[in-house]
């Protein structure tokens, strides 16, 4: 109160202050750009040869093979180039660890069973130094999640450029996060447990769950009372406040569940709860229940598709056929890479999943867009990011290729209009530096031919 | 209450299927046996791949439109429009590539009982060979990614781990037919993090808990070790009669063999400071480090890596798992390479081994190693650094006939592998994996609809006794005897 009353005087100055940002930054931002002479692939269309992109405040203004390109506008040749739009990364924990052995670097995992309260995006730190890796690697928007408990909290989805986490993220609570209990041992070989040790084991790993959204829904009808007047006012429950939009359908349920029996008790149970919007995050056994998940209208987030068979007796490529058998099913679905914090600072291997996938059997296509406009549609952020279409951030990569090829090289990004500047990634500088030692008895310019970062 | 024992029955019939499998059981009743059975390949007296590229990691590099000619297991010869003996097996592999059998350097697949002896910081004694795992279903899943041979190893949680073990992916063999023979033995060391036992909760610490202490460590054992074989010397050349002989150390042999370059160190590493240390301690008691492991600090150090004649046998693109790889980067093997190291990529993980052929495409993409260059990071490169460069990693006359047939280019990702050759034997064939499994799932249909048959029998007599929950333990149990039998 003192504080604001101390600032008062200084308000119109404020406003003055407000007034002339606005003016510099129409001049500063209202230009546009020409991305001409690239190859591009809006993934939302068919590609397009010797296109144009045009660019205005960072946003997608024309996307042809015929457009004209405004009068002042920059012009950028990037002829015998493919772009793309920046790959979209459906679940890790990027921005929340830096290094997941040092426990001081990882926020990502938070104590007890119900963490419904916690919120992703207040812990990401825009200056990680994962971040800049990651967008040589092309993913340029992440979906952030907490990881700790049955209740985890929410989710926010981030784009790796920018000041803060305000600035940078796209759109907070994305979903609800819940584990889901697992019902029999990850063991292989071992005697299964009995049908009653399954119900036993689920009843008590149930409990915190329904008890917690029994809870939340009589604190919620207690709020609504109080409201209108007709009862007393509980006092605050964050855990259980926090449950209120994915109670009232307005938030997606990222439901986890990995194992077979698991996925169709977890779905047994969401639909007896009535959950509308679920996205089941799970791994290769959900292709077993393709049929069901179409039926039931359930997304599919398939978290990895390097991972071995779960059981022996599995074909071999049991995890990589798993998308194409959910795709022919007509599950709509998108791909990840198993997040965690181990997998956080390699996200940048995430096309190679989709590509593993495609290699057997799921279309190209379909493999590049579980890794763009798909997993932006599951995080609700397609009319932001995810292709390249009007109206849409200019935020794309471009590259000398397919980059569902491990050999293809990403050479340019931009988020919203601005480019990445690649030199701030840590790898390339201890790479830049390490090149240029001097090698003993060599000439100065050691036999490097062919090793530059922009072949 | 029928639907929750129809259920158990059902997971119960399932269960047995593999005992089924694996005990030979009667044809009449299951289906085509030879679907199933795990028999060793036949070794063909010829094989001649045509019509492809083949990618020899050799003095030959990459040929477009070539034959691989294979007799009696061996490669016989590599170029085009070979003359295949009357009776070989002909491949048309037009469109196809083909590589050398890939080799990993470093694998924990298929040892049984845990891969650490961490009880000491040195376990030199302590052998991989005698716990192998040859029915570990790993190996075909890797060979289903073209993988031949892989450096079997200890984990990293001492500084000497352990003896290596060498094995083809001879699947369907006992253990001791895995093993390479003849191959160069190995040892496996360890420094940094890991053996100072840094990022994980243990009851009692032990020495050394920092990297000067794993130094001292090391040296300790190979001066114990000169120690030993003086004590020895002097028992034998003593005059004095009955003497007690000194006590056998198997683990002191071990590091004896070592100092006379008769085992090659095979050391876990990260950062230059202690790739460095390691290549000194070897210089000053006059042998030569074999290959760093990991060595994701290779890169900062590579002169001196080559200059002493140690390979590296790197991860492609790990980094900031811990806090010594933080400036772990993908170009390290780049970098290293063109410093002339020989590099392999290796896995590690047993998942990744089943496709290194992606890990060398890194190669490619992180600082632009030449194609032929980059594939020779997963086959010639770690046959170098394990010493079986005389056996295995290329495709040229007289070595082994251990090579992949590719969809397409190996290096993209797009590509699978078809066939997995190893010894001239096909020990991979994903036509006929495919067939296999329309015959397996057949044969779990039959046995589905056996138990469901029990089943019915079972609730017949449940309705005329109204018998307990127990009542069809019996019948899963005939069941279960059946299709065992």
């Amino acid at each position: 109160m003192k504080r604001a009353r101390a600032l008062a005087p200084l308000a119109p100055l404020a406003v003055i202050a407000a007034t002339g940002c606005l003016l510099l930054s129409g001049v500063a931002f209202a230009r546009t750009t020409a991305y001409v002479g690239a190859t591009v692939h809006p993934v939302s269309s068919p590609p397009i040869e010797n296109a144009t992109l045009l660019v205005e405040d960072g946003q997608i203004t024309g996307v042809g093979s015929d457009l004209e390109i405004p009068a002042g506008a920059e012009t950028v040749d990037l002829a015998g180039r493919h772009l793309y739009p920046g790959f979209v990364h459906p679940l890790s924990v990027l921005g929340l660890t830096e290094i997941s052995s040092v426990r001081g670097t990882r926020d990502y995992s938070e104590i007890g069973d119900v963490n419904s309260d916690v919120r992703a995006e207040v812990a990401f730190n825009a200056d990680s130094e994962l971040l800049p890796v990651a967008m040589s690697g092309g993913i340029l928007t992440a979906h952030v999640v907490p990881t700790g408990g049955v209740f985890r909290g929410t989710s926010a989805a981030i784009r790796l450029e920018g000041w803060n986490w305000e600035d940078m993220t796209l759109s907070s609570s994305v979903g609800a996060h819940l584990e889901y209990p697992r019902l029999r041992p990850p063991s292989r070989g071992s005697d299964p447990p009995s049908e009653k040790e399954i119900k036993e084991r689920k009843d008590e790993a149930l409990k915190i769950i329904t008890s917690t959204l029994d809870d939340a829904r009589a604190y919620l009808k207690a709020i609504a009372a109080a409201d209108s007047g007709s009862g007393p006012r509980p006092s605050f429950d964050a855990k259980l406040a926090a449950l209120a939009p994915v109670l009232a359908g307005d938030m997606s349920l990222f439901l986890y569940a990995d194992e077979r029996e698991q996925i169709e008790s977890a779905l047994d149970w969401a639909r007896d709860e009535e959950f509308s919007d679920v996205i089941l995050v799970t791994g290769p056994d959900a292709a077993y229940l393709a049929d069901r998940l179409a039926e039931d209208n359930i997304r599919v987030l398939l978290n990895g598709v390097h991972r071995l068979p779960e059981r022996s007796w599995e074909p071999y490529d049991t995890p990589f056929t798993a998308a194409k058998r959910l795709h022919d099913a007509g599950v709509e679905f998108c791909i990840g890479d198993g997040g965690g914090g181990s997998k956080a600072p390699n996200v940048r291997n995430l096309p190679f999943h989709a590509a593993t996938a495609a290699a057997f059997g799921l279309p190209k296509d379909v493999a590049l867009r579980s890794i763009t406009l798909s997993a932006a549609e599951f995080l609700g952020i397609e009319d932001r990011v995810g292709s390249l279409e009007v109206g849409k951030d200019a935020t794309f990569i471009a590259t000398n290729g397919d980059p569902l090829e491990v050999k293809t090289r990403i050479l340019r990004a931009w988020i919203g209009g601005d480019e990445i500047d690649f030199s701030l990634d840590r790898q390339r500088r201890l790479y830049r530096k390490y090149l240029n030692r001097p090698q003993p008895g060599a000439d100065s310019s050691p036999s490097l031919e062919g090793i530059r970062e922009k072949g | 209450m029928k639907l929750a024992k129809c259920a158990l029955m059902v997971t119960l019939a399932a269960m047995s299927l593999w005992t089924v499998i694996t005990a030979s059981a009667s044809a009449e009743t299951l289906g085509d046996p030879a679907a199933w059975r795990n028999d060793i390949p036949q070794q063909p007296a010829a094989v001649i791949v045509r019509n492809a590229t083949i990618w020899t990691s050799g003095p030959a590099g990459r040929l477009e439109g070539a034959d691989l000619l294979v007799r009696n297991g061996k490669v016989s010869a590599v170029g085009i429009g070979l003359r295949a003996p009357p009776g070989a097996v002909e491949i048309d592999a037009t469109g196809k590539h083909v590589t050398p059998g890939l080799v990993d350097a470093h694998s924990h697949a298929a040892i049984t009982g845990g891969v650490n002896e961490g009880t000491h910081i040195t376990t030199a004694e302590v052998r991989i060979a005698d716990v192998l795992d040859a029915e570990s279903v790993n190996l075909y899943r890797q060979l289903a990614g073209g993988l031949t041979t892989a450096n079997l190893m200890h984990g990293s949680a001492n500084s000497i781990g352990g003896q290596t073990a060498i094995i083809k992916l001879r699947w369907g063999s006992p253990p001791e037919e895995l093993l390479l023979k003849g191959a160069y033995p190995g040892i496996k060391f360890a420094l940094g993090e890991n053996p100072k036992q840094s990022n994980w909760d243990v009851d009692e610490r032990r020495y050394p808990q920092t990297r000067g202490g794993v130094e001292q460590a090391i040296r300790e054992r190979f001066a114990a070790a000169l120690d030993y074989r003086r004590a020895l010397e002097e028992h034998r050349t003593s005059r004095v009669r009955n003497l007690v002989p000194p006590r056998r150390d198997l683990q002191l042999e071990a590091i004896l063999e070592i100092l006379d370059g008769q085992r090659g160190i095979q050391s876990h590493s990260y950062r230059a400071d202690e790739i460095i240390m390691l290549m000194r301690i070897a210089e000053d008691f006059g042998f030569r480090v074999q290959c760093f492991q990991h060595v994701l600090e290779g890169y900062k150090v590579a002169d001196e890596l080559a200059a002493h004649g140690a390979g590296a046998s790197a991860f492609s693109d790990w980094w900031a798992y811990k806090f010594e790889v933080i400036d772990a980067i993908p170009y390290n093997g780049a970098i290293m390479w063109s410093r002339d190291v020989v590099v392999s990529f290796n896995s590690d993980s047993s998942e990744l081994a089943r496709r290194m052929n992606l890990e060398a495409a890194k190669a490619v993409r992180y600082g632009g190693v030449p194609e032929d260059k980059a594939l020779e990071f997963v086959t010639i490169n770690p046959a170098i650094q394990l010493g079986i460069q005389d056996r295995v990693g290329s495709l040229e006359t007289g070595k082994d006939a251990d090579f992949v047939i590719w969809s397409g280019d190996p290096l993209s990702s797009y590509s699978i592998v078809e066939q997995t050759w190893v010894d001239g034997r096909k020990y991979f064939d994903r036509t006929d994996d495919l067939a296999r499994r329309q015959a397996v799932s057949a044969e779990r249909a039959a046995l589905l609809a056996r138990a469901r048959s029990f089943q019915e029998k079972s609730d017949d007599e449940d309705d005329e006794a109204e018998a307990d929950e127990g009542g069809a333990a019996e019948p899963v149990a005939m069941a279960r005897q059946e299709v065992v039998r």
